[in-house]
């Protein structure tokens, strides 16, 4: 058995209606229980900010990030066991934005 | 009709014109209340927007999946709010089990009404967040343009899937200025994404090395266009390949690399070749528990490459060596190209012996038996011959469904339409509706069982109203089969709520004017075969089958997949 740790998890979205029932369903269908929830708007512009706490194992964490990331206005989303790593994923989702830009650019020419 | 382009006029036509714009010429569907706009409005549009009306809202979306499963685009539903958005709900979670793309346009209460218990409210949204790829209430008629558009590219496109509408009756009467709309770009919703090159290198070796590399491929070649890619890839690397239930047709099923279906009623072949592998490379499935037997055991000697454009399904369910993200045909086209070309991998012994094994024990006696009641297999077998490996197969859920996988010959890509995630009876008669519109110069056989028919057999009103040319084969059995195979393997033949008591099919057949024939001895079934499939007019060939019939092989659960029953009694077991 893998051991149980306390996870942060942290998600990147749009601002869109019903996200966070959305994210919090994936938690439910496990029977994952949200020990801290923060909703906020990230350092990027237009871009909220989930933190989430649960305690689980690594599988079930990482399967449960990739479900969140798989969802359409999700943009991005981490999990840790420490909380130094603040800084890293904000330029990583500005760098995901910006290649993202540089697509629809590519699309629409 | 006008072009509305830069008129204001009302979201219902807003609506009508946006589906238009996506290429739409049928939908499926039932009105009611909260509906009763945009139905006014498709009065108009009726030459160029076929509205197929349904018995049931359930009819209505499986018809929409079988439609989008044989055309590859999103099928299209419209229903009322309330109890018509509810009654779609089972369809929805199959088609995002399934991976099939639809958009459903559900009617809701006006925005003032909203969040009151109005009648016929229901918080749709909330009902259908986990079940869709998608779920998006419209309350303006000026936001439409937009969400159409959106729909239909989150349906369509990555891993497709259903998408959800709750349009409000103020969007609908609404008045706005129409400017079609495309999407092809969401910021956040990376659609098709690309292997690294390093990735694509290592799997590259990995192969290369590999002395019997085994594929295991799933819906995602069909959706993806890959059969071409994937006939290349097996061929230039002399790999065999068996398919999940979804996969079927995507190969010939003469192709030479083909070894059959894997999984809990599977060929031996490929079950074993699973666990005999050095190397697994699974492309475009998602490791079903169907599929794997006990994880435990599944695949544990060999290294795994799973291909798929679904990054959550890598290592969800099976841990693998490498996982490589993208769409099944880009990556099976970049692998051919780099993989070194090879002959004569040493997979004769088993492939031979696993075979003979089969046919001796389970084929034969099930396809050509001496004597007896009607087997439920050697029916598909010879509706499967009669069609020569034409025909889009539809079937229910059940050993209707296993038998049909087993026995049916494909020629064609998406010409197996069948509910494998969810397992939704009732889906078949409703979804091969859909697959006949969607392919009418095409034959389409259902097969279903007593069961499963009853569960949507409103629907052949549609057929009726519509002259719909489905082949309905009716295996009927007086149970609920494999329920009752499992009670009568695993749970002491205590036969609880399976048995059926039966209307007279052919009865209900005449009653919806479809023709009919009744085959009760082995030598009526030819004949009522070519009865059947003489025209291309809807049938019913209602044919009594042997009651305790079972579907073998069958890998029991918890069993690793090369522990296989060949029947009640017989064990096969490859390693000893």
């Amino acid at each position: 058995m893998e051991t149980e740790k306390l996870y942060e998890i942290t998600v990147y979205t749009e601002n869109q209606v019903g996200l966070l029932s959305s994210i919090a369903g994936i938690f439910t269908r496990r029977s994952l229980n949200i020990e801290k929830l923060l909703v906020y708007p990230s350092r990027i512009e237009g871009i909220h900010k989930f933190k989430i706490q649960t305690r689980t194992d690594e599988t079930h964490v990482r399967a449960v990030v990739l479900q969140i990331e798989k969802k359409v206005d999700v943009i991005k989303a981490y999990y840790y066991i420490d909380e130094e790593h603040s800084a890293q994923e904000v330029s990583a989702v500005k760098d995901f934005l910006a290649e993202r830009e540089t697509e629809r650019n590519n699309n629409n020419k | 009709m006008e072009d509305k382009t830069g008129k204001v006029i009302t979201g219902a036509e807003i609506l009508l014109e946006s589906l238009m714009n996506q290429g739409v010429d049928t939908v499926f569907g039932y009105p009611g209340g909260q509906i009763i706009p945009v139905y006014d409005k498709l009065y108009d549009y009726r030459d160029d927007l076929r509205h197929i009306l349904v018995r049931h809202e359930q009819g209505a979306i499986h018809a929409a999946q079988g439609y989008a499963r044989v055309k590859g685009t999103p099928g299209t539903v419209i229903v009322t709010s309330g109890p018509g958005a509810t009654n779609v709900i089972t369809g929805v979670a199959d088609a995002l089990i399934d991976s099939t793309p639809v958009v459903v346009i559900a009617g809701q209460v006006p925005n003032a009404a909203l969040g009151t218990d109005a009648f016929q409210e229901t918080d749709l949204i909330g009902l259908t967040t986990p079940i869709t790829k998608w779920s998006h209430q419209i309350r303006r008629a000026e936001d439409i343009a937009w969400a159409v558009a959106r729909a239909f590219y989150i349906a369509g496109t990555g891993r497709p899937g259903p998408v959800v509408l709750d349009l409000t009756k103020d969007a609908q009467v609404g008045m706005a200025e129409y400017q079609p709309v495309k999407c092809n770009f969401i910021r956040s919703y990376v659609e098709v994404p690309k292997p690294s090159a390093e990735a694509i290198d290592e799997a590259v070796k990995m192969i290369d090395a590999a002395e019997k590399p085994f594929v295991v491929y799933g819906q995602g070649i069909t959706i993806s266009g890959a059969e071409k890619a994937l006939d290349a890839f097996l061929e230039k690397g002399d790999i065999p390949a068996g398919s999940t239930l979804l996969g079927l047709s995507a190969l010939d099923s003469d192709n030479p690399h083909y070894v059959g279906m894997v999984g809990m009623h599977g060929n031996l072949t490929p079950n074993v070749m699973t666990q005999e592998c050095d190397l697994l490379i699974a492309v475009g499935m998602r490791f079903d528990d169907r599929v794997t037997g006990t994880v435990n055991t599944y695949a544990k000697q060999a290294k795994i490459i799973h291909i798929d454009i679904d990054a959550s399904e890598i290592g969800k369910n099976v841990p693998v060596d490498l996982g490589l993200l993208g769409d099944a045909r880009e990556v099976l086209e970049a692998l051919t190209a780099k993989i070194k070309t090879r002959k004569g991998r040493g997979w004769q012994m088993e492939r031979i012996m696993c075979d003979a094994v089969e046919k001796h024990k389970v084929i034969d006696p099930e396809i050509h038996p001496e004597e007896g009641e009607i087997n439920p297999g050697e029916v598909i077998a010879a509706v499967a011959e009669a069609c020569k490996g034409e025909a889009i197969v539809v079937t229910d859920v059940g050993q209707n469904q296993m038998l049909a996988a087993r026995y049916s010959r494909f020629k064609e890509g998406r010409s197996m339409i069948t509910s494998g995630g969810l397992g939704t009876m009732g889906f078949g008669l409703p979804a091969a509706i859909g697959a006949k519109i969607a392919a009418p110069q095409r034959k389409v056989c259902l097969f279903v069982g007593d069961g499963g028919i009853q569960m949507t057999v409103q629907e052949l009103g549609t057929i009726l109203q519509e002259g719909t040319g489905v082949k309905i084969v009716l295996l009927n059995n007086n149970w609920l089969g494999n329920v009752r195979q499992w009670q009568e393997l695993f749970f002491h033949e205590r036969y609880s709520a399976t048995r059926m008591v039966n209307p007279d099919f052919s009865m209900i057949a005449e009653a919806y004017g479809i023709g009919c024939a009744t085959v009760e001895e082995r030598s009526q079934l030819q004949e009522g075969i070519d009865r059947m499939l003489a025209d291309d007019r809807p049938f019913i060939l209602n044919v009594h089958v042997r009651e305790e019939s079972m579907v073998f092989p069958m890998v029991p659960p918890g069993k690793s997949v090369d522990q296989i029953m060949l029947n009640s009694k017989d064990w096969f077991d490859y390693g000893n």
